[in-house]
């Protein structure tokens, strides 16, 4: 795993990244500790025709049917230039809420795919249970799936295909751990945590949740 | 001494100069030098006179023997008075009186040989000899009609080029090759007469009657005299408007040119594929199929493989099956395998669809659940990215 602001490794149980220190707390420090509420589709740049957004929005409900437990949703906005997309899918999964899908499909099940039209980049973030089932080369694969199409500014398309890429991965995810016995899903869960990096004990103070709702409170 | 010498020599140069001569070959009998003859003979004789003036004796007598050997050889000897005959090449005779013989005389080149070559090609033509023919009697005639011939040309007098023959014999026998129905030909002068007391419906009876065959009687450069003599079975088989159809088919041919060899060449090919057309005539006795048969052409029949050269100039169009034919089962054979291609492309194109199709219908898919400790003090998400760029002009970009 990589620090959302650095990129840098970090453990799998850090509680904040061993270079820059950075944490859920300093992210809600500067972008907010509240809530918010966020639609499968949040198209804040208006980039998205409607019709590209209706048909968008029939796969998400085909891929909602096909998979009940994960949260599909896509954030299309124009970033300010001190706003990185990691730091912002981070921030989105932790803080924000989809509509519709609040206990059925919790953050930690979800995949968000992020369009930032200012520096034509795209990213997936994704929640624990998420990243479990989707490598980092699975995820890329399915992004470069739909280059063509952002290319030609199809952005709806786009989304479309990188969802289904995604989907696919699922799929056959699934159909591997279905013929794995439940002291094999163990195993695996154990192997997944025990993927621990060799690195020395973090240095810096450890940010208190009472502080940092303290200059939460100040900072608004 | 030595001043003298100069002037002597100046003296004595010119006239050594002038009596300087050129030695020019001379004959060694002035009777064998008027006995030469330029050419060899094949120019006229009266062309060859040196005096300017041409002997009407001898050019009467070159003439004579143009008319025929007959008359020299009794040694008449024509005057001036008497007229003289001239028969071309197609038998024509021109009467020349004496009185004309004087405006019609051959133009007196000097000695000068290259002033032959200016006389016109009419009146070059006109003195060329050509020797009568003898009428079929006696051994001539037995060379023709004594026995049943053994080659497909009769022509003991050689009326047609030898190389003519050798192409007209190889397309017969060619053709007695691929049909049942064999051609002979007999060649005669035009001037030549079948001799009365000889019937040819009888003899080709007599030779005959095994092997269905037509004899065609030609006669030099008249191919309008052209006779074709079938079997009497054959002739009653059929009605005689097929045969004169056939006859007038040859004949046209024959008529496209004005050489012998040429006519018999042109009228034996168009025999063949006629007696071809006859042969499946012959087989489908029925009036319908007769019908039917006369309606195609001869020339929609395709040659044989081996057929010779000949018919290709002739007969072009036998040949144009085969091509077809050949460009069909090019262009089929080019269709397979583009075709081939496609389905082989269609079908691997089908299956990497079927692979990378993006399918979403199905079962609901649950997962079991995994026991995740937070990262990064996550609740949700530990900050796991990946993003690229789509830029045009900058890479992707891998983050994680």
């Amino acid at each position: 795993m990589k620090c959302p602001k650095c990129l840098r490794p970090v453990d799998h149980e850090a509680e904040s990244c061993y270079s820059c220190g950075y944490s859920e707390l300093e992210a809600a420090q500067k972008y907010g500790a509240n809530q918010v509420f966020l639609n499968r589709i949040h198209d804040a740049a208006a980039c998205l025709r409607k019709q590209d957004r209706d048909e968008l929005a029939f796969a998400l409900d085909q891929l909602e049917v096909r998979f009940p437990q994960m949260l599909f949703c896509a954030y299309l906005g124009a970033l300010p230039d001190d706003l990185s997309m990691s730091e912002l899918g981070f921030w989105l999964l932790n803080h924000g809420q989809v509509k519709g899908a609040e206990y059925a499909r919790p953050n930690e099940n979800g995949i968000l795919l992020i369009l930032d039209m200012n520096t034509k980049q795209i990213g997936v973030s994704l929640g624990y249970f998420a990243e479990s089932l989707i490598s980092e080369e699975e995820a890329y694969r399915a992004l470069l799936h739909a280059r063509p199409h952002l290319l030609n500014a199809e952005y709806g398309e786009a989304l479309e295909k990188i969802f289904f890429r995604l989907a696919k991965v699922l799929r056959k995810r699934g159909r591997k751990l279905r013929k794995l016995s439940h002291q094999e899903l163990q195993e695996q869960s154990r192997v997944l945590n025990n993927k621990l990096l060799d690195l020395p004990h973090h240095l810096t103070p450890r940010v208190k949740p009472e502080e940092s709702q303290e200059a939460t409170l100040r900072s608004a | 001494m030595n001043r003298f010498l100069p002037i002597i020599l100046i003296f004595a140069l010119p006239a050594v100069v002038f009596a300087a001569k050129v030695e020019m070959p001379e004959w060694e009998e002035t009777a064998s030098a008027e006995e030469y003859k330029l050419g060899g003979g094949l120019w006229p004789t009266a062309s060859k006179s040196t005096d300017g003036e041409p002997s009407s004796t001898e050019g009467a007598v070159a003439k004579s023997d143009v008319a025929g050997g007959a008359e020299t050889a009794e040694g008449s000897g024509e005057t001036k008075g008497q007229a003289v005959k001239f028969y071309g090449p197609a038998g024509e005779v021109v009467e020349v009186t004496p009185s004309e013989e004087g405006e019609k005389q051959l133009p007196n080149p000097k000695a000068d040989g290259n002033e032959l070559l200016k006389f016109p090609d009419e009146e070059v033509a006109r003195e060329v000899p050509i020797e009568a023919l003898p009428p079929l009697e006696g051994k001539l005639a037995d060379t023709y009609f004594e026995h049943a011939p053994m080659d497909f040309l009769i022509d003991p007098q050689r009326l047609l080029t030898e190389q003519k023959s050798n192409d007209i014999k190889r397309f017969l026998e060619f053709h007695s090759d691929e049909s049942n129905f064999h051609i002979f030909v007999m060649v005669f002068g035009e001037t030549q007469k079948i001799p009365e007391d000889i019937d040819m419906r009888k003899l080709h009876k007599e030779w005959f009657s095994e092997t269905p065959t037509v004899v065609m009687l030609y006669y030099r450069e008249h191919p309008e005299m052209t006779e074709l003599v079938f079997s009497d079975k054959v002739s009653s088989s059929l009605p005689k408007s097929v045969f004169d159809r056939i006859r007038q088919n040859c004949l046209r041919e024959g008529a496209a040119t004005d050489l012998a060899p040429d006519q018999v060449e042109k009228m034996a090919i168009e025999l063949s594929i006629q007696l071809y057309w006859l042969t499946r005539l012959m087989a489908h006795e029925t009036t319908e199929a007769q019908s039917l048969a006369a309606e195609k052409s001869v020339h929609e029949m395709a040659a044989s493989a081996d057929a010779p050269e000949l018919l290709r100039e002739y007969a072009p169009g036998i040949f144009v099956e085969v091509k077809g034919r050949k460009v069909l089962s090019i262009v089929l054979t080019t269709l397979l395998v583009l075709g081939t291609i496609v389905a082989v492309a269609f079908v691997g194109w089908g299956i990497l669809w079927w692979r990378n199709r993006d399918r979403v219908a199905g079962k609901p898919l649950l997962f079991p659940s995994f026991q995740i400790v937070p990262r990064l003090g996550g609740e949700f998400s530990g900050g796991a990215f990946v993003s690229m760029s789509f830029e045009i002009n900058d890479g992707s970009d891998f983050a994680g």
